[in-house]
């Protein structure tokens, strides 16, 4: 056994493997981690209803503000109700088969749709946001640019939808359960750890408090 | 491959894991997973909106502002724009919506099988056996209901008058008392106390801080004249057996055995006669008379409160401009009519009857409901009384037996004869929202909608100074299996072929609407409450020396140990049982584990040979609680003092296993004269374990 | 953090003990308000949670010259809060405007520091998990998030109903940061009937408490300890003010006040 091990072993690693099974082993590795396990982690989802904006923006002229905008009491509507959608879709008026599913699984049931939308950027129990605090009569007394673009506002943290015509996929990490959107603290940071945000206009500080509750 | 050959493609792959995302990428999401404790609720995220309407558990109907988040209530916050109680809140009316999703809540209609369990059983099969029951007990129906406020009373009562039988009747309170006292001086209507417009307030036994008549609008009241950091603009005394809660918002604190209540009123009849108060009326000379023994020092030995203080107050009374005498009992029924003619009595000669902030004289409401006895004839029957008579036999006991939010086997005392009385009745139902101890003697359980599920109302609640009504309204579906009882009540009248008059509970808020004057609509859209204030001739009371005089030979039980009860509204009522919240504020002199605290002063603790933390019992004839001692100098000398409220046998975990029942205590005894069952006082003896 | 904050906001509390009686409604809505879990068992004070606790006073007296009065201690919200110097972790801290001190219980590694800190136990650990049996877990508010086992926890003066009360003010074009009274209040304040409970802005002369914490008959609890609390308590009783510190026989109450 001895004999054989000392003539034979050295020999054959050389021909049969080298570096080769590093490589290898480099190469699926890197297929693994940059590939196969971030597409295992991720659950992709599709929303309820394939909410088309581009229709609703662009060919019925509708304005962000109609179903997203800050109630009296500063909480925002994200994302609206089924009653408010059957302010316009009590019956079927168009001829998509989404909107035909809609009217009768949702607006002709009561079902709540704005429980079963996937939110892009949730957020856990512990976080407070105010969008009316970030809004853009606030930002805008220093930021201009948000004066004439609002939406740019919107999109510092959100996806610009109006372009959008199906909504994107909603992939979900299976181990934290969270979307892949959802904002860490440090994003958060970016304004409210920024010194220049100290400043009695906006009063935005990086206390505990002021995002969690 | 080889070992080395391996080494080198795990090496490799170590190196293309770790030059890839999802190890940092995975670490980086570990931030989340702080954050998702399965085994933690998760909190909803939806709107907010605030509706006003009224607590139907608060016995006087508190103003409340529910919270809703995507429709569900979760909140009862105070509603400042209730003209009532103008932004008080109980510490009951505060649990509604918590005690809609209790554990203790009732899901579904449950009926006695025959080897004793409650099963859960349909609608359907409830319905039938409800008209069942009734169609065939016709002239053998006894109803018992526990919401004195409600108009859904009149429903019960066209059901049991339709039976052929009068025996309908509210669980004993202390408007009972009142309306007999109110009656012998020669008052027309309900008694009434003007607590708002008052500038001194003398509560006599009557709790009006924490639970006597409407208590959050006597604590608004309260907070408005003694506003923070000024000078008050209203005295208050209060004369009881204990430093209760009552006792701690008084100016002066008069410790009063329980049950002696009149004799304290007469002390201060005496006093103010004395001092030239007359108000003369028929029977003045009389009360004269009978007054003339009361003197401080003998007040002082019958009752306990020290001549010099009673002669204090007596005097910051009379200087008063507008001030009112209260009378009540401790436990907020099973007091007698005596007390409070004494104490009307007093207030006769303050020259405070039918004035602002004094006794007023209210009218009985007007049945809406066909077939319907009115509410005076109801309130002169007596539930004990007919409870007895059942228990010794000479009344035959009902054939059917039905129960509206009540808990008589919980709240009464035990010689009130309801054990008998639900042994001989023929079929026990039981309409309510939790699973109370009466529920559970119950043959068929009827879930009954909350108040913020059913239509419903509170009229004129015991104690106000004027006419009030009040709607609730559904804000939410039924939770559970649960359905609101005012329809289930009309749906059986129209099976059972009783007239009542109308088709549902909101056509019958309207013809009572109608009949007072009110709003309904307004009422029902922005929770307007209907007020009309006292007024209107009245004949003069008379001091009716002769009823007092009799009352006055009632044999009060205050040895060896006085029994002193101490009530605390936000610990529930016989109906809710102790709410979820409550047991935190259930303070370690009201309960110890699963002991009920006897709280005693030193001097009597000494003379028992007890000492904090000892374990004794209480003991009156046969019954025995456990209890712990805990000395509370605010007692009385020779007196214990123990926490109603407790020692329930149903409902949840929230209430069971914590301490004992002081009714178990309790007995009753008849006051001459009226006839009254009372059982405001009670000697107990506390023996060393 | 050890250095002191001069707020321009500092919210603070006056409550007047002549007006309490102790009937736990501020209890009740703070655990409601603040989703604390029911205890079945709540009688160990000493294992029972509560952000808000009413105490009750005896002026030692016995019989019949005995009085009784009731304490509700909330968070004292100190201007130096002892709580915070000592926390490892930083999961406690006061530094927004307003005076507040947070607590994140995501962030505590449930040392308890903070608790054998605090001279007025008004932290309090979870010793169990919260439960809310059978369909309690409906009645949670969207305002704060629950807690796990083995965090501490403690009064934050309803915070989210400031930060909603700027969000209000905000839409209404008015400076968020310059309330009127009233617009902010816990929740304990709202819920007690008597009007025990004033809370706003203490250096904010427009607000109630401004006036009522220079009361001769103000002061605070263990004011010696100079933690400079930012609730007040206010009695005519001298007796009562007397408990508020350890004072000596021959000190006076009031010798050592700052408003």
């Amino acid at each position: 056994m001895e004999e054989r091990n000392h003539t034979s072993a050295p020999e054959t690693a050389k021909k049969c493997c080298g570096w080769g099974a590093f490589l290898v082993g480099l190469v699926v590795a890197l297929i693994l981690g940059w590939a196969v396990l971030p597409a295992l982690m991720q659950k992709e989802l599709k929303q309820p209803v394939a909410f088309n904006h581009v229709l609703h923006v662009d060919e019925q002229g509708m304005d962000c503000r109609q179903c997203h905008f800050t109630g009296p009491d500063g909480r925002f509507s994200g994302v609206p109700t089924t009653a408010s959608c059957a302010e316009c879709h009590s019956e079927v008026i168009g001829n998509t088969p989404e909107e035909i599913r809609f009217v009768q699984d949702y607006v002709q049931t009561g079902r709540e749709i704005r429980s079963e939308w996937l939110i892009y950027l949730k957020q856990p129990d512990n976080v407070f946001f105010s969008h009316a605090a970030h809004s853009v009569g606030r930002c805008a007394t220093c930021h201009t640019e948000y004066e004439e673009a609002p939406g740019t506002l919107c999109a510092v943290c959100h996806m610009d939808m109006s372009k959008v015509s199906t909504p994107p996929v909603y992939s979900e990490n299976r181990l934290s359960g969270y979307p892949k959107g959802t904002m860490l603290m440090w994003d958060c940071e970016r304004c409210h750890a920024n010194p220049n945000h100290l400043s009695p206009a906006t009063n935005a500080n990086n206390a505990c408090f002021v995002c969690h509750k | 491959m080889n070992r080395r050959g391996f080494l080198k493609f795990a090496a490799g792959g170590t190196v293309g894991l770790v030059a890839s995302p999802i190890i940092w990428n995975t670490l980086y999401d570990a931030v989340y997973w702080t954050q998702n404790w399965g085994w933690i609720p998760r909190i909803p995220r939806g709107d907010s909106t605030y509706i006003p309407t009224i607590s139907k558990l608060c016995p006087s109907g508190t103003g409340i502002r529910v919270r809703l988040v995507d429709g569900q209530p979760v909140r009862a916050l105070s509603d400042p724009g209730n003209p009532l109680s103008r932004g008080a809140l109980t510490a009951l009316a505060a649990v509604e919506t918590q005690l809609m999703v209790s554990p203790a809540r009732l899901k579904d209609p449950l009926r006695r099988t025959p080897d004793g369990a409650l099963v859960a059983i349909s609608w359907e099969e409830a319905e039938t056996l409800l008209k069942e029951k009734l169609a065939e007990a016709k002239g053998s129906t006894a109803c018992i209901s526990g919401d004195p406020t409600s108009t859904i009373n009149e429903l019960l009562s066209s059901l049991v008058e339709s039976r052929g039988s009068a025996d309908f009747y509210f669980m004993p309170d202390d408007e009972q008392a009142a309306l007999t006292a109110w009656d012998a001086m020669g008052g027309l209507g309900r008694l009434g106390y003007d607590v708002d417009n008052s500038d001194f307030i003398l509560a006599i036994g009557a709790n009006m801080l924490e639970s006597w008549g409407t208590v959050a609008r006597n604590r608004k009241s309260f907070s408005a004249k003694r506003p923070a950091g000024q000078d008050a603009r209203m005295k208050f005394a209060y004369a009881g057996p204990v430093q209760n809660n009552t006792a701690a918002g008084a100016d002066w604190w008069l410790p009063c055995r329980d049950g002696m209540e009149m004799e304290l009123a007469l002390g201060i009849a005496h006093l103010l006669i004395k001092t030239g108060h007359a108000v003369p009326s028929a029977g003045f000379d009389d009360f004269k008379a009978i007054v003339a023994e009361y003197t401080p020092e003998k007040v002082a030995e019958l009752t306990g409160v020290d001549a010099a203080r009673l002669t204090e107050v007596t005097r910051a009374l009379a200087q008063a401009e507008k001030p009112l005498v209260l009378v009540g009992s401790s436990l907020g029924a099973g007091g007698g009519a005596g007390a409070v003619m004494a104490g009307i009595a007093v207030n006769m000669l303050l020259g405070r009857v039918g004035k602002e902030g004094g006794l007023v004289n209210l009218p009985f409401p007007s049945p809406v409901v066909a077939g319907a006895s009115d509410y005076r004839a109801v309130r002169k029957r007596n539930l004990v009384a007919w409870s007895q008579s059942v228990a010794s036999g000479e009344i035959k006991a009902p054939r059917v037996l039905l129960l509206y939010e009540a808990n008589p086997l919980y709240a009464l005392p035990f010689n009130s004869g309801m054990e008998e009385v639900f042994a001989k009745s023929g079929f026990k139902i039981a309409m309510a929202s939790f699973l109370s101890e009466s529920c559970a003697k119950c043959d068929l359980v009827l879930p009954a909608a909350m108040g913020l599920e059913r239509f419903d109302d509170c009229y004129t609640p015991y104690g106000s100074g004027e006419v009030s009504w009040c709607i609730s309204h559904p804000l939410v579906k039924p939770f559970y299996n649960s359905r609101p009882m005012g329809e289930v009540l009309i749906a059986l009248a129209k099976e059972l072929d009783v007239e009542v008059g109308v088709k549902d509970m909101p056509e019958l808020l309207y013809k009572k609407a109608y009949s007072l004057g009110a709003d309904f609509r307004k009422m029902v859209e922005t929770g307007a409450v209907f007020q009309k204030k006292a007024g209107g001739a009245f004949s003069v009371p008379v001091y009716n020396a002769e009823a007092i005089k009799v009352a006055l030979t009632l044999k009060k039980e205050t040895t060896p140990l006085n029994l002193v009860p101490v009530v605390v509204l936000g610990m529930g009522t016989a109906q809710t049982g102790i709410p979820p919240f409550a047991t935190k504020i259930i303070m370690e002199y009201q309960l110890a584990g699963h002991y009920s605290v006897a709280q005693m002063n030193a001097a009597t603790a000494d003379r028992l040979g007890v000492r904090k933390g000892s374990r004794v019992t209480v003991r009156r004839g046969e019954v025995k609680i456990p209890a712990l001692v805990d000395i509370f100098e605010g007692v009385l000398p020779d007196a214990v003092a123990l926490s109603a409220g407790l020692g329930h046998t149903a409902f949840d975990q929230f209430s069971r296993n914590k301490g004992s029942n002081i009714m178990t205590l309790t007995s009753i005894t008849r006051e001459p004269g009226t006839g009254l069952p009372v059982w405001s006082s009670a000697g107990v003896s506390v023996d060393k374990v | 953090m050890s250095e002191v904050i001069d707020f321009k906001i500092r919210w603070g509390m006056v409550i007047d003990l002549d007006k309490c009686t102790g009937c736990g409604a501020c209890m009740v809505a703070c655990q409601a308000e603040n989703n604390l879990a029911p205890q079945v068992d709540a009688s160990n004070k000493l294992r029972a949670l509560n952000w808000l606790t009413v105490y009750r006073l005896s002026n030692g007296k016995p019989f019949p010259e005995h009085e009784v009065a009731y304490l509700p201690r909330p968070c004292m919200q100190c201007g130096k809060p002892s709580c915070v110097s000592v926390c490892p972790v930083v999961a406690t801290d006061k530094r927004e405007e307003g005076g507040i001190v947070s607590q994140i219980p995501p962030r505590c590694i449930g040392c308890r520091y903070c608790m054998a800190s605090c001279p007025y136990h008004a932290r309090y650990f979870n010793w169990y998990d919260p439960k809310w049996p059978g369909d309690l877990d409906r009645t949670l508010t969207p305002d704060v998030s629950t807690r796990p086992r083995g965090v501490v926890e403690k009064c934050s003066f309803c915070h989210h109903r400031w930060m909603h009360a700027k969000d209000a003010a905000i839409l209404k074009g008015e400076d968020p940061m310059d309330l009127p009274d009233g617009a902010y209040v816990t929740a304990c304040a709202e819920a007690c009937p008597n009007g025990a409970i004033t809370f706003g802005d203490l250096n904010n002369p427009k607000h109630k408490v401004h006036e009522l914490k220079q009361s001769p008959h103000a002061f605070r609890l263990l004011e010696r300890l100079g933690t400079d609390p930012q609730v007040y308590y206010m009695s005519k009783r001298e007796w009562i003010r007397r408990q508020g510190d350890n004072y000596l026989e021959h000190e006076a109450t009031g010798d050592n006040k700052k408003v």
